[in-house]
């Protein structure tokens, strides 16, 4: 179990720098810059911007800056939202795509197990057969598709729920969570629902099945305790991308319905050239993506001890 | 009177009729064997009535004097948690991996309303199962146990409730030969032990004479001979039990006194070690071959024997040019082999491997398949000279032309294990190393194979090396045997002196399983 | 292949339509029809109306199919080639070669890729060439590792011991048994990156950084629909629903090719 978190670590610490260095490197040596306007600025006050921001000293020592400040949390200012921080504007944005993520991540596993779960125990079935095509039609849509569907009918149409925007807080305003929370869960709860009946129906024609029936175990006794450890092993290794899916989506969602996350910071940084928040972004997702799958990695080796070398 | 009684048994899936007319009674502490090729039947009989295959039973299945037939799922669930207790063949898949031995033990001793046993009782379990050092083997998993051991964790949780009957289905083919002997005598004290009659499926006749009361022979569905096991162990009247027994090598049929004579030494083995990087970043090297020395001469066929992971396999490999050598040379008449084998030095030695439908690209056609050697050995041929030699291995082996059109999954187990020879035949090499050749086949399709091989022996002068597990085989048609341990030679000699005075404890127990 | 039957007909009609469309139709996907601007469909001359600057729905429809498919296509086989490559190399090496060829997957499997995708959009340029890149990268990692595992097995297996025993060289075992015996489930996984590249594609049309006008596929379509929803509605449901349409067939097709080959 060591040895796997030190080697999960052994892969991390390069990824991160590579994903630092790739990042940087490629917002500093493309044509372009921050601050190229409408209108040019004039040389004194663009020389005096590029001072402030740290802009004008040797790449090396930008890099160097920037790995200390980062490892300080202090990502310096954004270039385009002038009056904040990065890390103001992270703390401000975080919450709501890790609520919006977290929330999704929840509704697809229980969507996705359920479905999963019964189609596996009658294998063949009317129940089987359509859970199964619905998995992989919900799959298969992309969210910006249905994010804007779902914003045409029931915002639109039935104005049962709000298009965009956030209210006050998911307590006080769930309804403007529900259809973003949906749009984003879908796919991901059909990849749920489709390894889980995989996962199960694997588990359930393993030999050892045959054993627990053989001590005459009821069907529920069976699958909890013998079936369904072994069907969630291949769940568990695709939290790591799902989590990774999420985020992508994510920005597409929180661009649909305005939601004030980080995915939409994300953009319009890209898009503005503001380095420091670009690369803070990136540093995050990078830092989330390998902390979901060393958790799916520690699941692993819970659900399948063999694993654990 | 009876625990259990099957009366004109039969057994059907999907309206296909498997078994027949099956009929057998078991007392209580008695042992009645099913014994048959694989595919007459003996599992289907065994498990179906008690739901536990796809097959539909009829007839009359009585336990304890309870019917089983028309009984639904649910009631023969209620039997199979009371009375009755299974053994499987591969206990390392039929135990749940991610269940300890305290947490399978703790199930079955449950599992008919038991109370929960403390560390001591299942202790006591596994101890009565034999198990060394039983309150660390509680913590360990599936995996963490050797195959032994698993096999008696298996038993233990068969018996945990106290059953009145137990169904032991092939509980030890899966199982190294010096292994099986000692859970075969474990399952019969058991049985005297606690009075539960014992039904056991096995295509092993020969174990069946010390360990089964009466044995019932199967073939295709239906009994063919049935009495007691002294009796049909020494004077089966069936044809089909007779081929069987026949088919079944032992020790006790005289060694073949007609093997060639050897010629000058042909391969050499020296100090070939062969070590494996262990997993893991920091792990050491797994040493599975260490220091082997060996040699065969032309025309000899010498066996290689030894238990699973003991490296006999590895050995094979190296020597064939086809597996890592970490240390050590292998030599060709004097003359050593290099690592990367020249053309010329592939062509001499050919190998065969254990299981026939893997070591044929399922994509390629017999014929492609048959002349892929000459393709690369032979590259003097014209097509038309390839046909020809293809055809002349195809004779060899006894198989018909017509097969060479074929794609290896139309072919049975035998019919592909001699494409196998025939290919490795058919550069003319002067040597085969034969890896576990039979075992994987049906006992009388390996008899077979056993024969096409003694005639190359004879009329090609081929020498062989045979890797084998079992020393019965090797028996009849080696000259010479090594005894592997964890990859050393504990002991080599003709075969007669190793059968009859075996010195190393391993060379023992090989004897004493066959 | 009864159960690949319907998929394969939807997606060879799609794609069928999207070649010969815009051949046939009067209006190109960006003329400006000034005399119809937002024609409802089924208008004559235009079949599914015109958007807001009076641009054929139907014409656009048939170039933006046919961009996305063609992207996708040309995505989809740069990745498998690099893919089986780059599997095959490390599956066979094995040993330390192996161990360092597959680190850089996993290292590369961890960035958050769609995000650097992004920024080079955003750095180099809106080039369709740059999205063929960006796609490509991300989507190779997955083929690379199925067909290392595949190849790993293989190579295990006697059949292809015996061919080293032939004196078979390498090349010839790669090429002749490993290759054939490795194609199903390439194949089935080639089906299935299709769709994901689709979606790639069109989310950055989407966000506006992938392909750009005058050319046009359907995460733009959508995404002009997107904004126009509340007026015209049917600009966002045609072309919403051939891309659903598209990848739903993709997705099945391949599942059903994997479901056979694994």
């Amino acid at each position: 179990m060591r040895a796997l978190i030190l080697r999960r670590l052994f892969t991390a610490i390069p990824t991160l720098l590579l994903v630092l260095l790739a990042s940087f490197a490629l917002m500093r040596f493309a044509p372009g810059g921050p601050f190229d306007g409408e209108r040019p600025l004039a040389p004194e006050t663009r020389a005096a911007l590029e001072a402030a921001y740290g802009l004008n000293l040797p790449m090396g020592e930008q890099f160097a800056l920037f790995l200390r400040r980062t490892l300080t949390g202090d990502f310096g200012p954004s270039l385009v939202y002038r009056d904040f921080t990065v890390t103001q504007l992270i703390a401000d944005s975080l919450p709501v795509s890790l609520t919006l993520g977290g929330l999704a991540i929840l509704l697809a596993l229980v969507l996705g197990l359920a479905a999963g779960t019964l189609a596996a125990l009658r294998p063949g079935s009317w129940a089987d057969e359509t859970l199964m095509l619905g998995a992989t039609l919900v799959t298969a849509l992309p969210s910006f598709v249905t994010g804007p569907l779902l914003a045409l009918v029931f915002g639109l149409w039935l104005g049962l729920l709000p298009v965009g925007g956030l209210g006050d807080s998911l307590i006080s305003a769930p309804q403007f969570w529900v259809m973003p929370v949906i749009a984003l869960a879908l796919p991901v709860a059909g990849a749920i629902a489709k390894l889980a009946r995989a996962g199960l129906a694997a588990a359930l024609a393993q030999e050892h099945i045959r054993t627990a029936r053989a001590r005459g175990l009821s069907t529920g006794a069976i699958v909890l305790r013998h079936a369904l450890r072994p069907a969630l092993v291949p769940v568990v290794s695709y939290l790591g991308p799902a989590a990774a899916g999420l985020l992508t989506g994510a920005v597409v969602i929180e661009t649909v319905f305005a939601l004030p996350g980080l995915g939409r910071y994300f953009v319009q940084g890209a898009l503005n050239r503001d380095y420091p928040l670009i690369m803070a972004v990136i540093l995050l997702y990078a830092a989330l993506i390998i902390a979901f799958n060393l958790l799916a990695d520690l699941i692993y080796g819970w659900l399948d001890p063999r694993s654990r070398a | 009177m009876s625990l259990y009684r099957l009366e004109s048994l039969s057994v059907a899936i999907g309206g296909r009729v498997l078994v027949r007319d099956v009929s057998l009674e078991i007392a209580p502490g008695e042992c009645v064997a099913l014994a048959g090729a694989s595919g007459s039947g003996k599992s289907l009989t065994s498990l179906s009535p008690f739901g536990l295959s796809a097959g539909r039973i009829g007839g009359s299945a009585v336990l304890d004097g309870k019917e089983l037939a028309g009984l639904d799922e649910a009631a023969l669930r209620a039997v199979r948690r009371d009375t009755v207790g299974f053994v499987f063949q591969q206990p390392l898949t039929a135990l749940t991996p991610h269940l300890t031995s305290a947490q399978h033990l703790a199930e079955c001793a449950m599992q008919a309303g038991g109370p929960r046993p403390d560390r001591a009782a299942l202790g006591d379990m596994l101890d009565a199962v034999g198990l060394a050092d039983p309150l660390t083997k509680l913590k360990r998993y599936p995996h963490q146990l050797s195959g032994g051991e698993r096999q008696r964790l298996m038993i233990a949780c068969a018996i945990a409730h106290g059953p009145r009957l137990l169904i032991a289905d092939e509980p030890v083919s899966a199982l190294d030969a010096h292994l099986r002997g000692e859970i075969m005598a474990l399952l019969t004290r058991l049985r005297r032990e606690t009075g539960m009659g014992l039904l056991l499926v096995s295509h092993d006749l020969a174990s069946l004479e010390h360990h089964a009361d009466r044995v019932l022979v199967m073939q295709e569905g239906h009994v063919v001979e049935a009495g007691a096991a002294q009796m049909i162990a020494h004077a089966p009247q069936h044809a089909y039990s007779q081929a069987l027994w026949a088919a079944t090598p032992n020790l006790k049929s005289a060694l073949p006194d007609d093997l060639p004579q050897p010629g000058a030494a042909l391969v050499e083995a020296r100090g070939l070690t062969v070590r494996f990087p262990g997993s893991g970043l920091f792990a050491k090297p797994m040493t599975a071959v260490d220091g082997v020395d060996l040699m065969v001469r032309a025309g000899e066929a010498v066996a290689l024997i030894g238990g699973s992971g003991s490296g006999k396999s590895t050995i094979g490999r190296g020597i064939a040019g086809l597996g890592p050598v970490s240390a050590g040379t292998v030599l060709w008449r004097g003359e050593p082999l290099s690592a990367k084998r020249t053309r010329d030095q592939r062509r001499l030695i050919q190998p065969v491997f254990q299981d026939p439908l893997a070591s044929l690209d399922p994509r390629w056609r017999v014929s492609d398949i048959i002349a892929e050697p000459l393709v690369h050995l032979r590259p003097d041929l014209t097509s038309w000279g390839r046909a020809g030699l293809v055809k002349k291995a195809l004779q060899l082996v006894d198989l018909d032309g017509a097969l060479a059109d074929r794609l290896p999954t139309a072919l049975s187990g035998g019919q592909a294990q001699r494409v196998a020879i025939a290919r490795a035949l058919v550069a003319e090499p002067e040597m085969l190393v034969l890896d576990e050749a039979t075992s994987a086949l049906d006992p009388l399709v390996g008899a077979q194979i056993v024969a096409l091989l003694k005639r190359l022996q004879r009329d090609q002068g081929i020498a062989m090396l045979v890797i084998t597990h079992d020393l019965a085989l090797a028996a009849q048609f080696c000259h010479r045997a090594l005894v592997l341990d964890a990859g050393r030679i504990v002991e080599q000699g003709s075969i007669a002196d190793l059968v009859n005075h075996p010195q190393a404890a391993m060379t023992q127990r090989l004897v004493a399983a066959s | 292949m009864r159960r690949i039957a319907l998929p394969a007909a939807i997606v060879a009609l799609i794609v069928l339509a999207a070649l010969i469309l815009p051949a046939l139709l009067p209006w190109s996907h960006d003329a400006i029809d000034w005399d119809h601007v937002r024609a409802p469909a089924g208008s004559p001359g235009h079949l599914l109306g015109t958007d807001e600057l009076g641009r054929d729905r139907l014409a656009r429809l048939a170039v933006a199919s046919r961009i996305t498919l063609l992207v996708a296509l040309a995505a989809a086989l740069v990745s498998m080639i690099v893919g089986i490559a780059w599997g095959m190399v490390a599956g066979w090496a094995g040993g330390r070669v192996d161990e360092a060829m597959m680190r850089i997957v996993d290292v590369l499997y961890a960035l958050p890729f769609m995000f650097i995708v992004i920024v080079l959009m955003v750095v180099f340029g809106r080039s369709i060439l740059l999205v063929f890149v960006g796609i490509g990268l991300v989507e190779w990692l997955t083929m690379a590792r199925i067909v290392r595992g595949q190849v790993m097995t293989l190579r295990q297996r006697p059949f292809v011991l015996a061919a080293q025993a032939s004196g078979a060289p390498v090349r010839v075992i790669l090429w002749r048994h490993i290759l054939p015996n490795i194609a199903g489930v390439a194949l089935a996984y080639l089906t299935l990156t299709l769709p994901g590249i689709i979606m790639i594609e069109s989310f950055l049309s989407f966000l506006g950084l992938g392909v750009q006008e005058p050319l046009t596929s359907l995460g733009i379509l959508v995404k002009e629909g997107a904004d126009d929803m509340d007026v015209a509605p049917m600009g966002l449901l045609v072309p919403g629903g051939v891309m659903v349409t598209l990848l739903v067939c993709l997705t099945l097709i391949g599942e059903r090719l994997r479901d056979r080959f694994a």
